[in-house]
């Protein structure tokens, strides 16, 4: 049995320094690593990233993030994840890694994502160059988030994103802005590999479960649609037990 | 109907354009003589910077703040995945 914890879109700041960390503290008792689904920050600074590495950093248990769109504001992407990285938190982006969890092996491939929009109501590689460009991130993106989720030899397998990979857990949030909110390429590159279990954030507004047209499992773990410090998530069950160790 | 659709345009676009809020997470929705924003923020200081900058830049509008402090919790309960 593993259990990850999992949140996104948590937006550190100086202000929000000390609100996690009496949760994160608890963190050994209920969970075997920390997953982030972006949104680390509010504008992607070196400093914020700094704030995130204080409330998130040094746990008892590995902490695996990606950035999201928040992380890219200040253009400082490569900055931010440094900084992460400093701290001994594992930054992915189109990568994956494996942890060791009491004789599993949990793999994780990650990546931040982006939109594009879903079946039957996409964008298309076509026309503007401008546009030709943003679908052309999706797929490329989508891609080699496929081929570090194949890549892995694991026991259990959680592709984690920012930008979501199916419309369900959208509902709630606008229809017009699903194509802003993620692509249903994500979609095909989780239903690509042997996935147990897709975590997603970036809509704050959507809904906390669905599922991949392969029949993946997706979890919204966006802090606003949660509304706790983290969830927590048992993979590899050997016995269906729902209560927490210390609850 | 088209001064209404731009007021609305144009705070959304103030809430997350403004450094010093930056927020894609409120929603703005029309009353009759009011805009209410709503959502959740991370903060009372974030919360409080939304409403005083909305209402700064749009002094003609009554606007109510209901947007709420995300609770961070430890969780009480653990889901199973099959």
């Amino acid at each position: 049995m593993i259990r990850i914890a999992a949140v996104g879109d948590v937006h550190v700041d100086k202000d929000v320094v000390g609100r996690y960390r009496p949760a994160l503290e608890q963190l050994p008792d209920r969970a075997d690593a920390l997953l982030v689904a972006g949104d680390l920050t509010r504008h992607g600074t070196v400093e914020e990233a700094g704030c995130f590495a204080k409330e998130f950093g040094g746990l008892a248990v590995p902490v695996v993030v990606v950035l999201g769109n928040h992380d890219h504001q200040s253009d400082l992407q490569d900055d931010v994840a440094k900084v992460l990285t400093d701290a001994g938190i594992t930054v992915l982006e189109c990568s994956a890694t494996v942890l060791e969890i009491k004789g599993h092996r949990l793999g994780v491939a990650g990546a931040k994502g982006f939109g594009g929009g879903f079946a039957g109501a996409c964008a298309s590689n076509f026309g503007e160059r401008e546009m030709k460009d943003f679908v052309g991130t999706t797929e490329d993106i989508s891609a080699r988030l496929g081929e570090a989720l194949r890549s892995v030899e694991c026991d259990a397998l959680v592709a984690l994103t920012h930008y979501s990979p199916v419309p369900e857990t959208l509902v709630g949030e606008p229809l017009e802005i699903y194509p802003f909110l993620g692509c249903y390429q994500l979609g095909q590159a989780i239903d690509s590999a042997p996935t147990a279990l897709a975590l997603h954030g970036h809509a704050h507004h959507g809904s906390e479960r669905g599922r991949t047209p392969g029949g993946v499992p997706v979890r919204n773990v966006a802090h606003p649609v949660i509304k706790q410090a983290y969830n927590v998530y048992q993979l590899l069950s050997d016995a269906v037990d729902m209560e927490l160790a210390h609850a | 109907m088209t001064h209404q659709i731009n007021l609305e345009a144009e705070i959304q676009r103030l809430l997350t354009e403004d450094d010093r809020i930056s927020e894609q997470g409120i929603t703005v929705q029309r009353r009759e003589n009011l805009v209410v924003l709503g959502g959740e923020v991370e903060s009372a200081q974030r919360r409080d910077e939304i409403c005083r900058q909305v209402t700064t830049r749009f002094p003609e509008i009554e606007i109510t703040c209901d947007i709420g402090i995300t609770r961070a919790q430890a969780p009480s309960e653990v889901e199973e995945i099959s």
